[in-house]
């Protein structure tokens, strides 16, 4: 799809350079539909990331208007333990929840895609969790993993162990929030899979079982670098997914609800996206709140980037 | 149609026109209304509040009554869950569009006052209410004596007991003489771990624990009633200077730690444990619990046989009631004719015992106007707890929770620093030493500039 994409503007800017006049009869039509979303755009997006720059460059509390102050809120920014804390927690949740919800995905999708009995009724069952709320999804969790009531310890104390403390412990609570949103993000992942898998070529399997080669190696040689455009993709969207996760640790670590008290224990637990709204929103101080969130885009920015240079090196798209 | 910018230009123009078009429309409703309001002809206000359940449709009810009584007046409401409520609410201030009158609660009225988007009320209050009639006027008052807002309903602490927990374990029940030792002397007898042996027992096992002889949370249901009733306390009167590494402070964090220790009060980690770290009183996991007035709800409608009375008191005899007065603020930049009306609705709000009363029967709140609360109609309701008198004798030693502009950034300071001696991670000085260094910063930022 991504090549596609490219392909059509390439064509499109050659036959630019070629006929001479800036927009031709179709591009002017083409234009005219796009207005509402453009100025969309520019009212409700551009004209708002712009404020969002502007108030990170100054000390505003949402209730009295901007004061500019330059750099002060990045220089407090560098400054911060819990900023460097958070983006420590933001970066050790993205490394193993990424790797792990891309192979589990991939994995539930080479299995969901024989022909088996019931098969939609499997892929529903590993769909649901996508489109359940995240209120939802921590009952589940906290049936599981409540330290006083959880089936995890009943099972840890049935076999000799000892109970643990789970999202109370600083060390155990970021894997556990990386299971659960694994459990609950898998299932988009694996229907993104399930669509590059039927764009594998049948014959393609066909030749390589002539050429004498085994399930694992046709998974290896055929369906992995078939895939790899699939791949690249999830792999962006949960990175970017992951920078971004607020939701579920708000409602799986905020004591009643209370915002002030996600992210613990003692900050453990506390990613850039929590600490943004907690600044912004419970704090009033919105305009450390917008420095947090452009150095957040210019990471992610940086990342796409690293992302899309590197998919030459292992990405193959079917020409 | 051969050239379409012709008709593209005209269209973005059209768009253009209907985006201004639509904030003019709003300014010139906004003269309109203002000069309506110089005619003393009919006065529009929008009047916010967060909503909560059953007592919308009360709200409601009352509201209509007003429109009834003030023909002139008609009132458009807003309302949204608590959380949502406040965020939007400051997003509309930053708007310029807030609501004339909104309903806020008692921790957050410093917050909009010293950041100047509430309304000085001294003088109208000053001429309008006696102030001797109401309870917690003077709880919104800012260090220098202006009032911000008038109360809607008070919340004030006092000390929840499970009777029948008492009665089982052959506990007396707590009354006005008890200490926080006292409390923690029975509060041992209480305690159960899994084994049914008391927190007394030497084979107790306080990783265990099947019932609490305290629950306890956060700030106000926790530990700041404790600190100041063992004469400490987190800010000083000007409300910008932390007071918070002191030996007063020490002996009752010491005190909380210890009870944590031994089982016998929930400590953070317990309250993980449960749904909410308000549940514990309620599903009878606790023996007691440190309450504000809404608590009684959730007791009444488990069913459980509780009563209430006033809080311990310290090692020197000191006593300390946290209250929240939640109130309704008057926006600083909505029009004089529409404060005059917000105004009208406040004064109906406090001074009418009928509203006093309509209001007072959902059992949210302890009415703001004394001679209702006083009444037999809240003190002897028939529902429980059967001592409602034990929060209105609080008020005698009743004060706010040091709330500044800053307080929600503070306590959260605050609270993450006694979080890790409460978890034994740190011991009580450090601490209380590291919380002061803390707090302390919070409040140079927002107040030195």
């Amino acid at each position: 799809m991504i090549l596609v994409n490219t392909e059509t503007v390439k064509t499109q800017r050659k036959t630019k350079k070629k006929k001479g006049p800036v927009l031709n009869h179709e591009g002017k039509w083409g234009l005219l539909m796009v207005t509402p979303y453009l100025l969309q755009f520019i009212i409700f997006i551009f004209f708002t990331l712009l404020a969002s720059l502007y108030f990170s460059f100054s000390s505003y509390d949402m209730l009295n208007p901007p004061e500019w102050i330059g750099l002060e809120n990045y220089n407090k920014l560098i400054q911060d333990p819990v900023f460097w804390q958070s983006l420590k927690n933001t970066i050790y949740f993205t490394v193993l929840f990424v790797p792990t919800q891309t192979i589990l995905a991939l994995i539930l999708a080479v299995a969901l895609n024989q022909s088996l009995k019931g098969l939609k009724l499997f892929r529903i069952a590993h769909f649901i969790p996508v489109i359940s709320s995240w209120t939802v999804v921590l009952y589940v969790a906290d049936a599981i993993f409540n330290p006083r009531f959880g089936l995890a310890n009943d099972l840890l104390v049935k076999i000799g162990l000892q109970p643990q403390q789970w999202l109370n412990d600083e060390q155990q609570v970021i894997p556990v929030l990386v299971a659960v949103a694994v459990w609950k993000g898998v299932g988009y992942m694996m229907v993104i899979y399930l669509a590059g898998l039927q764009n594998v070529p049948e014959d393609l399997y066909e030749s390589a079982e002539i050429e004498g080669a085994g399930v694992l190696k046709k998974f290896r040689h055929v369906t992995v670098p078939l895939i790899s455009g699939t791949t690249f993709l999830v792999l962006v969207l949960s990175t970017i997914t992951t920078f971004q996760a607020f939701e579920q640790i708000y409602v799986m670590t905020g004591n009643g609800g209370d915002i002030t008290s996600a992210g613990g224990p003692d900050n453990a637990s506390m990613v850039l996206m929590l600490y943004l709204f907690q600044q912004g929103f419970s704090f009033l101080k919105m305009g450390y709140a917008s420095a947090i969130a452009w150095v957040l885009f210019l990471i992610l920015f940086v990342i796409t980037m690293i992302q899309v240079k590197l998919q030459k090196k292992w990405v193959h798209y079917e020409k | 149609m051969k050239d379409i910018s012709r008709l593209f230009i005209p269209l973005a123009g059209v768009i253009v026109l209907l985006l201004a078009g639509c904030s003019d429309t709003s300014e010139n409703q906004e003269e309109a209304d203002a000069d309506a309001g110089s005619t003393g002809s009919d006065e529009t206000i929008t009047l916010g509040y967060y909503s909560s359940g059953s007592a919308d449709e009360k709200m409601e009810d009352i509201i209509s009554q007003f429109e009834e009584e003030h023909p002139d007046i008609t009132i458009e409401t807003q309302n949204s869950p608590y959380q949502q409520f406040f965020q939007k609410l400051d997003t509309q201030i930053a708007g310029g569009n807030a609501p004339d009158v909104w309903l806020s609660d008692g921790v957050f009225v410093q917050k909009y006052a010293e950041r100047g988007a509430a309304k000085d009320l001294t003088e109208w209050i000053d001429n309008d209410l006696e102030t001797d009639e109401y309870y917690g006027l003077d709880f919104n008052k800012g260090p220098e004596g202006k009032y911000w807002a008038v109360p809607q309903g008070i919340q004030i602490g006092a000390l929840f007991y499970n009777k029948d927990m008492f009665d089982k374990a052959g506990v007396e029940y707590p009354d006005d003489s008890w200490t926080w030792e006292d409390l923690k002397e029975a509060g041992a007898e209480l305690t159960l771990d899994t084994n049914g042996n008391t927190a007394e027992n030497a084979e107790f096992n306080a990783e265990n624990i099947n019932q609490y002889g305290l629950t306890f949370f956060n700030i106000t249901e926790g530990w700041m009633p404790v600190l100041k009733s063992y004469g400490g306390g987190v800010l000083d009167e000007d409300l910008q200077t932390s007071v918070i590494d002191t030996p007063e402070n020490l002996e009752a964090v010491e005190y909380m730690t210890d009870g944590m220790e031994r089982g016998i009060f929930t400590d953070p980690s317990d309250l993980q444990a449960f749904q909410s770290p308000m549940s514990p009183f309620p599903s009878e996991t606790a023996a007691m619990r440190i309450g504000i007035y809404a608590r009684t709800l959730a007791a009444n409608e488990t069913g459980v046989n509780y009563d209430v009375t006033v809080l311990p008191k310290g090692p020197d005899g000191e006593r300390f009631s946290p209250v929240i007065a939640n109130s309704w603020i008057i926006n600083e930049d909505t029009s004089d004719a529409k404060a005059e009306a917000a105004w009208e609705w406040i004064k109906y709000w406090v001074s009418e015992d009928d509203v006093q009363r309509q209001w007072a029967e959902l059992g949210e709140a302890v009415p703001v106007k004394k001679s209702v609360a006083n009444s037999d109609m809240f003190l002897n309701s028939g529902e429980k707890p059967e001592n409602k008198q034990a929060f209105l004798d609080s008020f005698e030693f009743a004060d706010t929770l040091d709330v500044n502009a800053v307080w929600s950034e503070w306590v959260d300071q605050m609270t993450d620093n006694l979080n890790k001696t409460f978890l034994n991670e740190v011991e009580e000085e450090e601490a209380l030493e590291s919380a002061d260094k803390d707090v302390q910063q919070v409040l140079d930022e927002f107040y030195e500039d």
